[in-house]
């Protein structure tokens, strides 16, 4: 009696094994996504693209998705589970640039096509697909200025302190300045927070200091709100792709709004796996991709017809709505916002 | 033939029953070895050597906690503990050779060691409960662990690393798991087979009587964290054995995982009561979860409802076995 039990279960593993082999015989890639920030809305985002793309290639038959908060040493522990659970192809957001480039090489040792998006990673055997926060600065700063005819006091509101992102695109946003003597700037860390955002423009607001535009690094509606609870003045506003940004460059424009948004694709995600899927049919890639970001602004024509075609009314506020990152994704608005992998 | 196979059965029940304790955990993490070969076919050696990676910090770290909340204690300051000897070891074995690295490991050993103590005399001496003594002196060594190194980085020499990594002995048996129960033996043995043993366990259970046979309470106190403060560091030099760096943060999943280790694993939270062993399979098992929740798919949001809901069911019928036992 044991024993037939037994014979029937090896019998059922022998069958699963199979299966298991066929699926992958089939050209069905397994792809693994390593993420360790949860519960933001960008990072969320990014996850959909990947499931999206994986969707939409048809060449991806599971996306695994090993998602928590953490650190380097959590993602490790990740990375191996996704090594384990037999993914052709890993998708990281990096916690660390150094930290994974021993698990790294081991997936790629075993023939894993390991991609790191929005952040890099130092490991060379890893791809690395990031959007160009130098460039996503300089664009928008550059706008900026020029808009504002080359003088004036500018409020730069900064991310969080010590974090990549913010370091670069203070960097780049200084290297704008420097070709600018007649611009003033006053730097204040908004760490990405709707309130902090909103406290920081009301104080500025109330202290009855000259403002003539301001750059923000993505919290941007809430500095708009803003002025609009205080009653003042428009002043030029440089923001994100976000999609509440967008509907106010739209709709207050008759009220004097004047602005840019400047892209920050979460779509990053989606665009590794393009590259990841490309690689895996042995087309050449380079192993560092930066994207650079662009720029829509409601002053010209051109820029508000790109506001107009991105902007959706049934979006949150702050939902990306550069959801492509040409040439490496394929899915279309439906098929992100679903969020369903295959 | 019935009859002979229901003597049978009916020994074997008073086998198990009267055993529980002992052979339950390992009955439990050999079912959840077997389901995970189910759900997860090409279950292979690689994966029984990232199971062991995984869980050999946590091991330690239930160790650590084991050894206090038998002794009627409870230790709060695990995850800092850890932090502090993984940051240490990571920024010092950078640059070091091999043989200097293990010098330092003995070092980061003896810090424990003191770190330890310090929870523990202040907890005999002041008399403050355990829970504000060692939340407390977790909070300052979780800021000591961000001093010395700010943001995760360091590193260690190859050969410290490899001492975890691989399997010298067979693919099946990875060197992690040899490491986990050496150094927890070499931990655990000489406490439990000498009057150390006797004097946590007997504190432990009954306080006042421990108190009343000429057991000084404090002194077993002290020994229990002094030990615990020992395994800690064993943990974080596990840490950075299997991950290579120092993380600042990295000791926070540790806290909280210890304890929960250690009552899966059948240690009584009133103390006095359980083994080594049941805690060192749960840190395997809670590793394994995660890695079943991968396997599986699972959406990530869903992870930590489903983890904790089989804490909580292991532990029900845990308590549910004593329960009927104590009727008995």
């Amino acid at each position: 009696m044991a024993r037939k039990h037994l014979m029937a279960a090896v019998a059922a593993l022998a069958l699963a094994a199979a299966a298991g082999g066929t699926a992958s015989a089939a050209g069905k890639y397994i792809v693994g996504v390593s993420n360790t920030l949860i519960g933001n809305g960008w990072r969320e985002e990014m996850i959909c693209s990947i499931k999206a793309e994986a969707e939409a290639s048809g060449l991806v038959s599971k996306v695994i998705v090993a998602n928590r908060n953490g650190g380097p040493s959590e993602q490790i522990a990740d990375i191996r589970n996704l090594i384990s659970a037999g993914a052709n192809a890993i998708i990281i957001n990096p916690s660390d640039r150094e930290a994974l480039n021993p698990i790294i090489k081991q997936a790629a040792d075993k023939g894993i096509v390991v991609v790191a998006v929005d952040q890099a990673v130092s490991a060379p055997e890893a791809y690395v697909l990031t959007n160009d926060q130098v460039d996503y600065a300089k664009l928008g700063a550059k706008w900026l200025f020029d808009k504002l005819g080359g003088k004036g006091e500018v409020v730069e509101m900064r991310g969080i302190d010590g974090v990549p992102a913010d370091a670069d695109r203070h960097q780049g946003f200084d290297e704008v300045l420097k070709n600018y003597p007649n611009i003033h700037v006053t730097s204040i860390f908004t760490g990405w927070a709707l309130n902090k955002t909103a406290q920081a423009t009301k104080d500025l607001l109330a202290s009855g200091k000259q403002i003539d535009g301001v750059w923000t690094s993505g919290i941007d509606s809430t500095v708009v709100d803003a002025y609009q609870t205080a009653g003042k003045p428009f002043v030029p506003v440089v923001g994100a792709d976000n999609n509440g940004f967008i509907g106010q460059l739209i709709n207050l424009k008759d009220k004097g709004l004047t602005g840019a948004a400047v892209s920050n694709p979460p779509a990053v995600g989606g665009a590794g796996l393009g590259l990841a899927l490309d690689v895996l049919q042995k087309k050449e890639h380079p192993h560092v991709v930066k994207i650079t970001p662009t720029v829509w602004d409601n002053t010209s024509e051109a820029g508000m017809d790109e506001l107009k075609k991105a902007y959706n009314q049934k979006l949150d506020p702050f939902y990306s709505v550069a959801i492509n990152v040409p040439p490496y994704t394929h899915y279309t608005m439906e098929q992100i916002l679903a969020c369903k992998g295959p | 033939m019935t009859d002979v196979s229901a003597a049978d059965s009916g020994g074997l029940v008073r086998f198990v029953s009267r055993r529980t304790r002992l052979l339950g955990m390992p009955a439990l993490f050999v079912a959840c070895i077997l389901a995970t070969a189910l759900i997860h076919p090409d279950f292979g050696s690689f994966d029984v050597q990232s199971l062991a990676l995984g869980a050999l910090p946590l091991a330690m770290a239930a160790a650590a906690q084991t050894i206090v909340v038998i002794s009627g204690g409870i230790d709060l300051s695990v995850g800092s503990l850890i932090a502090v000897s993984n940051v240490l070891a990571a920024s010092l074995m950078q640059h070091a050779s091999f043989g200097a690295s293990l010098g330092i490991a003995v070092l980061i050993l003896i810090l424990g060691a003191a770190q330890g103590a310090i929870n523990g005399l202040t907890v005999a001496i002041s008399r403050i409960p355990d829970v504000v003594v060692t939340l407390t002196t977790g909070f300052i060594w979780g800021g000591v662990a961000l001093l010395i190194l700010e943001r995760p980085g360091g590193g260690a020499p190859a050969a410290f690393l490899n001492i975890a990594a691989g399997a010298d002995v067979s693919a099946w048996l990875p060197n992690a798991l040899i490491v986990m129960i050496v150094v927890i033996a070499a931990i655990w043995l000489p406490i439990k087979l000498s009057r150390i043993g006797l004097l946590l366990y007997a504190s432990g259970s009954d306080p006042v009587a421990a108190f009343r046979s000429g057991v000084d309470i404090r002194v077993a106190r002290t020994l229990a964290y002094t030990f615990g403060g020992i395994a800690c560091a064993a943990g974080g030099l596990a840490l950075t054995m299997t991950t290579g760096i120092g993380a600042p943060l990295a000791g926070t999943y540790y806290t909280l995982s210890s304890v929960a280790a250690a009552v899966i694993g059948g240690v009584s939270l009133a103390g006095g009561r359980g083994g080594m062993v049941g805690p060192v399979i749960a840190a395997l098992l809670l590793t394994l979860i995660p890695m079943d929740l991968v396997f599986l798919g699972i959406d990530p949001n869903y992870g930590q409802v489903i983890q904790g809901t089989l804490i909580v069911v292991v532990v029900m019928i845990g308590g549910f076995v004593t329960f009927m036992q104590e009727r008995k």
